[in-house]
């Protein structure tokens, strides 16, 4: 919580820098400090598509250079770059020429627990793309970027209440899928 | 986040396959390189319009007959209840733009 804290005031600070003297090295330091984070999420969204998931990363940075007078540090600067790189996959995913992949509403039924463990994020990965689009955003930030409720319902602008219904939904549809691997787990000898 | 012990393995789950932040690999160079020249912020409407604001506050009050009376008896050096009234009215006036230059402050 306090390397938060600290965190956010480094980058508050290197804000003021690059807004004050429009300084090209202070945003560069913002840059290296959240790109693999925001390439990340990006990924993630984009299904691993590195090439766009890039592109759309550039996107954000550029944005955030040119709207960095707007950031007022009402959030962390990570979650505001969130934002803008969602916003971005958003606007991408509307034009015509983005693979369109339905996200299954549960119709993947529970997996079969493989016998080697390894197996298990593969498993996982499967049982991820069963949700829906919307629970797997909210649990790819919630749980996987390490957001509050609060940060991911400013991130995907959803209402509070909505973000957590997709968290608790997405895990307990997650529970039930990767239940053979825990009962597998529960006979194992200890 | 809730303590329940099945989604407190669901979600460790989740963070182990999570891959975590890329590696730059030349990524920041290539923004850099595209990060166009910031344009500075222009200040003069800010300016005319605080000129024009004034102005144009000062034309709707200076025929009020309150006003005048006010302004001449505090230049004589008349503590009459106009000149009183005016005066309050300043103070008002600036403790206002103080209370919003300080919250503007701590906003930033």
């Amino acid at each position: 919580m306090v390397d938060r804290v600290a965190e956010a005031r480094i980058d508050q600070a290197l804000v003021a820098r690059a807004l004050l003297g429009s300084d090209p090295r202070a945003f560069e330091q913002l840059l290296r400090r959240h790109q693999g984070m925001v390439r990340a999420q990006l990924r993630r969204l984009t299904r691993g598509d590195e090439a766009v998931a890039d592109d759309l990363a550039q996107e954000t940075f550029l944005l955030a250079w040119r709207k960095l007078d707007q950031f007022r540090g009402e959030a962390r600067f990570s979650t505001w770059l969130y934002r803008i790189a969602y916003a971005c996959f958003l606007q991408r995913l509307r034009k015509p020429s983005w693979p369109v992949e339905a996200g299954g509403e549960g119709e993947l039924e529970q997996l079969a627990a493989p016998s080697q463990p390894v197996d298990l994020q593969l498993d996982v990965e499967r049982a991820m793309q069963g949700l829906s689009v919307a629970e797997q955003t909210v649990l790819l930030h919630c749980v996987q970027l390490g957001l509050s409720h609060e940060e991911a319902a400013y991130v995907l602008a959803m209402p509070l209440g909505t973000v957590k219904t997709h968290a608790m939904r997405g895990k307990a549809k997650l529970r039930s899928r990767l239940a053979a691997w825990r009962e597998m787990a529960s006979e194992e000898p200890t | 986040m809730t303590n329940d012990p099945h989604d407190d393995a669901i979600e460790a789950l989740l963070r182990r396959q999570f891959a975590g932040a890329v590696p730059d690999d030349g990524f920041c160079e290539r923004v850099m390189r595209r990060l166009p020249p910031r344009r500075r912020r222009r200040t003069w409407p800010v300016w005319v319009g605080m000129l024009a604001g004034g102005a144009l506050c000062g034309a709707s009050l200076l025929p009020l007959p309150l006003l005048r009376a006010g302004w001449q008896d505090w230049l004589h050096g008349d503590w009459s209840v106009s000149a009183l009234a005016l005066l309050s009215a300043i103070a008002c006036m600036s403790l206002l733009a103080l209370g919003w230059a300080w919250a503007e402050l701590h906003d930033r």
